[in-house]
């Protein structure tokens, strides 16, 4: 029975995450009398999943290699202002490649710091997350960009999370296209392979002639264009950003991934819980919202479930590890 | 003590042409030097053991012929190419498998995984590069049948799940399946049992009948000494000893090696 379980969750590191998708899922139904399924609060519960799940993605292949990007709430928030920023000025398309610009940017700067120059991630991008949050609030000082009428009616705008296809943000079909993509590149291809295993063992990886640098700064700026794509999706849903945009985000993304079964220690992620993190982090939002909660308490409760899902990862790693 | 006029030895009827040849190849960590001066030549199909006692540089020395560390002086030639590039991949692709000790497996991976990684098979749909999952498990499977693995590893567990012997034996088939001109053992018979150690060995003088270079290093030179054609003793990062296997008996060696470099060493010391 137990060597079962362990095979189950060797082969599936995410079903506990679809176990707890399911019962807080009922568990809120039931608690806001069914207001909690309402097509209204499962539209904009699915757009703010989707642009937290892209944004965690990305922190989802950093984590893959053992390393962490806490940067993305600052990257997020630069992506939303060049994106809002620059559309009036240069139109949404262009405005939209400046901002992942941006996004592979300060990935880049991330990356050669961690890959080429072997400094500890946590260090580079705490600075990275500080030095752009404090460009941010710089370049707005004050004021905030909002998206004018003009902008509003171009189709790049409405595509990138500005619009709805059936009733469901295209930040929505982002969210599901790039999982499509990341799912396939990391669990199907070489380049996965290499990814992974050099989360497992840097060393080992490295002695089979895997090239540790080039993929550690790959994946930075993966995470850089990522958190920039989630910053102008929601920019777009929202028509508005100010110096503010992504602060704190960063910490929903870890959370999200975590949930999901990625191991922070690396080799072993799941980008399919990675989205059912993201997505059990906006449902508690959310539900705390319906029952008039103050959205503080939201803080609490990400740092409680993260710590929570930290020790749930240790049991399951030594039950699985058991021979 | 039996050696060339070069303080080399080589092997009777051997080609003349060393596949790896070491020049004057020196390597320092700060100010500590791992390796000084070191010269040696080895040729395909021997079987050479690398022998010293702790920290007298055997796996620095083979970690600069694997490509993981460039030397700080000297030359390595592979082949007659001098090698200016050190990189794994480049030591992989020129057909050298190194064994390691304490590296080369990443337990996060499947057995398949680990089997091919850095060299992945490939199914190309649309122009891009997908794994292919059928020939990782049938070939990995192969292996692990083949090397006599417990039958109940499944090819898709995690690696982790192998035992200490297991991973070994799994890491020797691994270099030995990939068609390879030289295969470098560090340590392979640590950690094995007594059954586990014989088939080792016997597998590495296999090895050397089928034309290979097999470089072996330990720190046993009773266990060396019954399978090497050569012994290369290296003593505080320096050459002391190159002799065939048969110049010297295993207890003299083992005296070279207890007494350290105060013996033996051909070179003058330099004060």
């Amino acid at each position: 029975m137990r060597a079962a379980i362990a095979h189950l969750v060797r082969r599936h590191p995410e079903g506990g995450t679809v176990t707890l998708v399911v019962l807080i899922s009922l568990t809120f139904a039931i608690v806001t009398g069914g207001s909690w399924l309402s097509t209204g609060n499962l539209q904009s519960l699915s757009q703010l999943t989707a642009v937290l799940a892209i944004m965690a993605f990305g922190e989802a292949i950093v984590i893959a290699t053992g390393q962490i990007d806490i940067s993305v709430g600052s990257v997020s928030g630069i992506g939303a202002l060049t994106f809002l920023g620059l559309a009036p000025v240069v139109g949404s398309g262009f405005g939209l490649v400046a901002a992942l610009l941006f996004g592979v940017l300060i990935g880049g700067i991330n990356g050669v710091f961690v890959a080429f120059l072997g400094i500890p991630s946590l260090l580079v991008t705490l600075g990275t997350l500080f030095l752009f949050q404090g460009i941010g609030y710089a370049v707005t000082s004050g004021f905030s960009f909002a998206a004018s009428n003009v902008v509003r009616k171009q189709f790049i705008y409405n595509g990138f999370g500005g619009g709805t296809v059936a009733g469901v943000n295209t930040g929505v079909i982002w969210a599901l296209t790039i999982l499509v993509v990341l799912q396939l590149a990391v669990f199907e291809m070489p380049v996965g392979n290499r990814l992974l295993a050099i989360g497992g063992d840097a060393a080992s990886s490295f002695s089979r002639g895997v090239n540790v640098t080039r993929i550690k700064f790959g994946v930075f700026v993966v995470s850089g264009v990522l958190a920039a794509l989630s910053g102008a999706l929601d920019a777009a849903f929202i028509g508005y950003a100010d110096g503010s945009f992504g602060a704190g985000m960063e910490l929903s993304a870890i959370a999200a991934a975590v949930l999901g079964g990625c191991h922070l220690a690396g080799g072993r992620i799941s980008l399919i819980g990675t989205l059912l993190g993201a997505f059990i982090l906006r449902g508690i939002q959310s539900f705390l919202i319906i029952l008039g909660v103050q959205p503080q308490w939201y803080i609490l409760v990400v740092g409680l479930i993260v710590v929570l899902a930290g020790l749930a990862d240790r049991t399951l790693t030594r039950l699985v590890l058991k021979r | 003590m039996i050696t060339g006029s070069d303080g080399q030895s080589r092997p009777a009827g051997s080609p003349k042409k060393p596949l790896i040849s070491i020049k004057n190849v020196g390597l320092s960590y700060g100010n500590f030097q791992a390796l000084t001066d070191v010269s040696v030549d080895f040729y395909q199909g021997e079987l050479v053991g690398l022998v010293g006692d702790n920290g007298a540089g055997k796996t620095t020395l083979i970690r600069i012929i694997s490509g993981i560390i460039p030397p700080t002086s000297g030359e390595v030639y592979f082949d007659g190419e001098r090698i200016i590039k050190f990189h794994p991949k480049k030591a992989i692709d020129l057909g050298l498998e190194c064994i390691q000790q304490a590296i080369g497996l990443c337990d996060n991976l499947s057995v398949g995984r680990n089997y091919f990684l850095g060299r992945e098979p490939v199914r190309r749909i649309l122009g891009l590069p997908f794994l292919d999952k059928k020939k990782i498990r049938e070939a990995s499977a192969k292996v692990v049948h083949d090397f006599g693995l417990r039958d109940s590893v499944d090819v898709d567990d995690e690696i982790a799940l192998l035992s200490g012997g297991e991973k070994q034996t799994f890491k020797i088939a691994r270099a030995v399946t990939f068609r390879n001109r030289v295969i470098i053992m560090d340590e392979p018979t640590n950690h094995l049992s007594v059954r586990e150690r014989t088939r080792v060995n016997e597998l590495a003088v296999q090895l050397k009948q089928q034309g290979l270079l097999v470089i072996y290093i330990t720190h046993d030179i009773f266990q060396i000494h019954r399978i090497a054609d050569r012994i290369v003793i290296l003593e505080n990062g320096r050459k002391v000893t190159d002799v065939p296997r048969d110049a010297m008996s295993a207890e003299a060696l083992e005296g070279i090696i207890r007494d350290g470099s105060r013996t033996s060493t051909k070179e003058p010391k330099v004060s």
